[in-house]
């Protein structure tokens, strides 16, 4: 039985600074054995435990899609003592990873629906990787209409903006970028994350909206949509909590009966408005 | 199999005989507690005892314990597992209800997609020997758990003792604790006397244990009682020193940090007990707690035994040794914790009829 608590040895390929106070950057890391990449077999939604050999370990969701294939990515903001640390790091050093860990996006009932996604800030990375798995040539005829609402305080704070380039200009996807107050230069939306759901105004008719952000913008989220008449099962957000294991031992990730790490971090609004908890 | 007796000048020598292939850990006193330590000199074994004050679960899952080593050698690093999981563990003189935590801690290790190799591979190497419970304490209340909770319940362990002043019975339980009392040929035959006072001495004991709890529907009552104020009545005297976890024979919760040795470019990742208890176990780097006062702390602690525990795994997260009543500093009883949950019940009842 191989410990679940030992990670996997990957090597820093790239760092990416993603915004203007570069105190977000995006790590990819490549495994140093084949076999843990075959092993690391993941959905998007799902996140990992990321360590720094002799500083420790945090659980950070991950960016990349598994069509992605040879590396996989890390959106890192610099918080605590570990993700500091990492902000050190270079590339070529060793980065631990134990996972994929959680549910992640249910993607078996999001085929044959219409897919809003909603994020806000620094909370993209794993609808990055949603977004990036549905636009792959294998999957995209299993969903329909995507629709990407994205918005940030100002525009050095969007992350990925490679991608959203590259999306803004394909036919098969729509995208509103958004930030809260008017930039020079800025030719997009502007205006917080939820009277822009109003203004696209999403049908909920065969939808499913996933919303990721701060705290207020997923409130303000959720009254916007309700007010557009999807129902909590048509819902589905993303939580964070403090964990230290990531599989269900280490006890802190609990809402109610309910560990964030294995049973989330994905969960309906109908299922968060059952859950009696500390959260 | 028969029962057997064994003296109690014979401790010595059973302990000369299983040390051999065991690792032989049981009640000793250390600074006038007792606590299950590996026994070297069997004149250490102390029997004489009520319960330990940390539990046995000690040794299967230590306040301190490795999960890996590593080497860092410029910019490469090497993990190194660990290697020491294959001890053949004995644990001599466990309480039935110490003995059924461990039954309790394998539920909740093994559980779901991740299993916890550490505590998993130590318990199937261990062999338990039991020790009834003559004289529970005041604060005992095992008989009133969902496990058949008994101070002479022998169905958690390998070979079960009872101490019949002189001697002690020795009933084998399990198969492994069969082959190890067929290799100690000197043990003597029990005869029907021996059996019948241990069955005095049972009965005995199960009266002594005046608290009779209902816990049917403590479960049930909690689910719509997560924002009763009972919780900021229970946790107005509590300090929050996390005695009751810590001592608590069924508490799992761990903290991991790395322990470095950076002169000789070493280091292990190590997991530490931790307590629900504790503000910092939740607070986020952020700043923001989900469990920022006494309130949420004190009820996660009850729910998570009483509530979550027969939701997720079927049982209840308790074995009624009573360690958290009587080591509290300020005297907080889990006991009248949940005698006034159960009152809810009624205060739900009453309000139904108001409303009807």
């Amino acid at each position: 039985m191989l410990s679940p608590y030992i990670p996997m040895l990957t090597t820093i390929k790239s760092i990416v600074s993603e915004n203007g106070v570069n105190d977000i950057k995006t790590y990819e890391l490549v495994f140093k054995n084949k076999e843990d990449e075959e092993k690391f077999d993941y959905i998007p939604g799902q996140f990992a435990e990321i360590s720094l050999i002799g500083k420790g370990e945090c659980p950070i969701g991950i960016a990349s899609s598994p069509t992605e294939k040879g590396s996989i990515k890390f959106t890192i903001k610099k918080m605590g003592t570990v993700t500091s640390a990492i902000h050190n790091c270079e590339v070529g050093d060793i980065i631990g990873v134990r996972g994929p860990l959680g549910n992640g996006w249910p993607i078996e009932e999001l085929k044959g629906k219409n897919i809003i996604v909603i994020g806000g800030g620094f909370a993209f990375s794993t609808l990055r990787s949603l977004v990036y798995y549905m636009l792959h040539e294998d999957n995209r005829a299993n969903f329909k209409d995507i629709t990407v609402i994205y918005g940030n305080r100002n525009c050095s704070e969007i992350l990925y903006q490679d991608d959203l380039m590259k999306w803004e200009r394909m036919e098969d996807i729509d995208v509103a970028l958004t930030i809260d107050c008017a930039e020079e230069g800025w030719d997009g939306r502007v205006g917080f994350v939820a009277p822009i759901v109003e203004a696209v105004s999403p049908s909920p008719e065969n939808a499913v909206a996933i919303v990721c952000g701060p705290p207020i913008m997923i409130k303000t989220t959720e009254d916007v949509l309700d007010k557009l008449n999807f129902q909590p099962e048509q819902i589905l957000e993303s939580l964070e909590m403090r964990m230290k294991c990531g599989i269900g031992k280490c006890g802190r990730c609990n809402i109610g009966e309910k560990f964030v790490c294995i049973d989330g971090p994905v969960f309906s609004q109908a299922e968060l408005r059952k859950m009696h908890g500390d959260r | 199999m028969k029962e057997k007796i064994l003296k109690k000048d014979q401790v010595k020598q059973l302990h000369e005989d299983l040390s051999r292939y065991y690792s032989f850990y049981a009640p000793t006193k250390v600074k006038g507690n007792i606590v299950f330590k590996k026994i070297t000199n069997p004149e250490d074994i102390e029997l004489e005892y009520l319960n330990s004050k940390i539990p046995p679960k000690e040794i299967l899952f230590p306040r301190m314990e490795t999960l890996f080593s590593y080497k860092i050698d410029e910019k490469n690093i090497e993990i190194e597992p660990r290697t020491d999981l294959e001890e053949k563990i004995l644990i001599f003189g466990v309480r039935p209800c110490d003995a059924y935590s461990f039954s309790l801690l394998e539920t909740f290790f093994n559980f779901g997609q991740f299993k916890d190799d550490l505590f998993m591979k130590k318990k199937e190497n261990t062999v338990v020997i039991g020790l009834a419970c003559n004289t529970p304490r005041a604060t005992c209340f095992c008989t009133s758990l969902d496990y058949n909770g008994h101070p002479h319940r022998k169905d958690d362990v390998d070979i079960f003792l009872t101490d019949l002043g002189e001697n002690y019975l020795v009933n084998p339980i399990s198969e492994t604790g069969k082959a190890i009392i067929d290799k100690l040929a000197w043990l003597s035959e029990a005869n029907n006397d021996d059996l019948q006072k241990a069955e005095e001495l049972s009965k005995k004991a199960e009266s002594l244990i005046s608290t009779k709890l209902d816990l049917q529907h403590t479960a049930e009552i909690l689910d719509p009682s997560f924002n009763h104020p009972l919780w900021k009545e229970v946790s107005e005297n509590c300090l929050g020193c996390g005695t009751c976890t810590f001592l608590c024979p069924t508490c799992t919760c761990f903290d991991v940090v790395e322990d470095v040795d950076h002169y000789n470019n070493r280091g292990k990742r190590v997991r530490i007990w931790d307590t629900c208890q504790f503000c910092l176990y939740t607070l986020e780097t952020s700043g923001h707690n989900p469990r920022n006062t006494k309130i949420e702390r004190c009820r996660n602690r009850v729910l998570h035994k009483f509530n979550y525990y027969p939701k997720n795994y079927d049982l209840i997260g308790c074995v009624g040794c009573g360690r958290c009543i009587h080591l509290c500093p300020v005297n907080n009883d889990l006991r009248e914790i949940i005698k006034k949950i159960n009152a809810i019940k009624n205060e739900n009842k009453k309000e139904e009829v108001v409303v009807a």
